[in-house]
């Protein structure tokens, strides 16, 4: 679906529409699943219409569904939040480069529909299709957005009607993310770093109890990865950690800088 | 199922709200920050190492740690060989969609097995 040969007929919001159907479907159950949780912990089907609207993150969703089951006081679960979402900002600092231009209202559009997977989804565009524009971007952050508040709504409604096997739709995203790190994989460093990330991950998770141990492990593993390409780059340029990896099918390659067999 | 919490619509609106703007700041904050200023050359060399250490660690909160932040393989075993077959789903067709689908059913079938 994604390897499709762009149609320069195609209308704008199909051909982002393509793009963003994966993650759109991947949603859905999920959605259900954290709109049966919401209404199970007393928000009505409005405010969990609005919940997913301005919130737009299932982790966050997912929590504020099971610190209200537990009666966290609002300060707490507002902090709680705050951790979790600590991370959007390396979501931002990572594709600013790519909205240098942009006017402060589309900025400001653009960050509130931001999150993990849609961003996963952009990034990837934008590293990939020289022609991919921010405005395409936001299309496929709306696109998502729409079919989370839907799905949300939906299950919302249904309430415990519907049984939902949760860590088996969850694993939607982990294998979305899955795929997005190999999508990454440019060169042996790459994987080297995402073992390196690995374990950082599991030791300051486990040290923070929370999900801040996700942005400490994150930056110190990519400032890992920055330090040791710069190094090889000036110190060792026939490294083999520099050595290209290359996919089986991968035609996207092609489009990509790398022009120099080695 | 009764609502196990007492807290009314007022309440949670106040949540949501409050939610709304710990949740926005940053996300908006660096994009409005780093697309103003010039950003030195080395910033966005490390910055081209997030996604990989981020989706990394995303993936092994999911696989490797309980959700009592417990590292914890035995109970995650379908999810384990799941993810080894969406890796390779991955690697050989390089389709997002397949990859989720396929992630989705090996996951369920394990479950159900083991």
């Amino acid at each position: 679906m994604t390897k499709q040969v762009p149609n320069p007929n195609e209308p704008k919001w199909r051909s982002t529409l393509n793009v963003a159907m994966p993650l759109n479907l991947s949603y859905i159950p999920i959605g259900l699943a954290c709109g049966v949780l919401l209404h199970a912990a007393g928000f009505n089907t409005i405010l969990t219409g609005l919940v997913s609207i301005f919130i737009f993150s299932g982790g966050a969703q997912f929590m504020i569904a099971s610190m209200l089951t537990i009666n966290a006081p609002l300060l707490s679960i507002v902090l709680m939040l705050f951790f979790l979402e600590l991370r959007y900002a390396l979501l931002g600092s990572s594709l600013s480069k790519y909205l240098v231009g942009t006017s402060e209202r589309f900025k400001l559009i653009f960050a509130v529909s931001m999150n993990d997977e849609n961003y996963a989804v952009n990034y990837l565009k934008f590293a990939t299709d020289k022609k991919w524009t921010p405005r395409e971007a936001l299309m496929v952050e709306h696109y998502s957005l729409l079919f989370w508040t839907i799905s949300n709504i939906i299950g919302s409604l249904v309430g415990s009607a519907l049984k939902i096997d949760l860590t088996v739709v969850h694993f939607a995203l982990t294998a979305l993310f899955l795929y997005m790190i190999i999508m990454q994989v440019k060169n042996r460093l790459t994987i080297f770093i995402g073992l390196i990330a690995a374990v950082l991950a599991v030791f300051f998770l486990v040290l923070t109890k929370s999900t801040l141990g996700l942005v400490i492990s994150t930056l110190i593993s990519s400032f890992i990865g920055f330090a040791l390409e710069h190094y090889l780059r000036n110190k060792k340029p026939g490294s083999h950690f520099l050595y290209k990896v290359r996919s089986p099918a991968s035609k996207e390659a092609a489009v990509e800088e790398e022009s120099d067999e080695n | 199922m009764a609502a196990v919490n007492h807290w009314n619509t007022a309440q949670h609106l106040l949540l949501v709200i409050l939610g709304f703007f710990v949740a926005f700041a940053p996300r908006y904050l660096p994009i409005k920050i780093f697309t103003q200023r010039k950003i030195p050359e080395w910033f966005n060399e490390w910055m081209k190492f997030i996604p990989v250490s981020l989706f990394t660690a995303l993936v092994v909160k999911d696989v490797f740690v309980s959700p009592t932040y417990q590292f914890d393989v035995v109970h995650h075993i379908p999810e384990i060989i799941a993810s080894v077959i969406v890796g390779l789903i991955a690697y050989f067709t390089r389709s997002m969609a397949l990859s989720v689908v396929v992630g989705l059913v090996s996951v369920f079938l394990l479950a159900v097995v083991l």
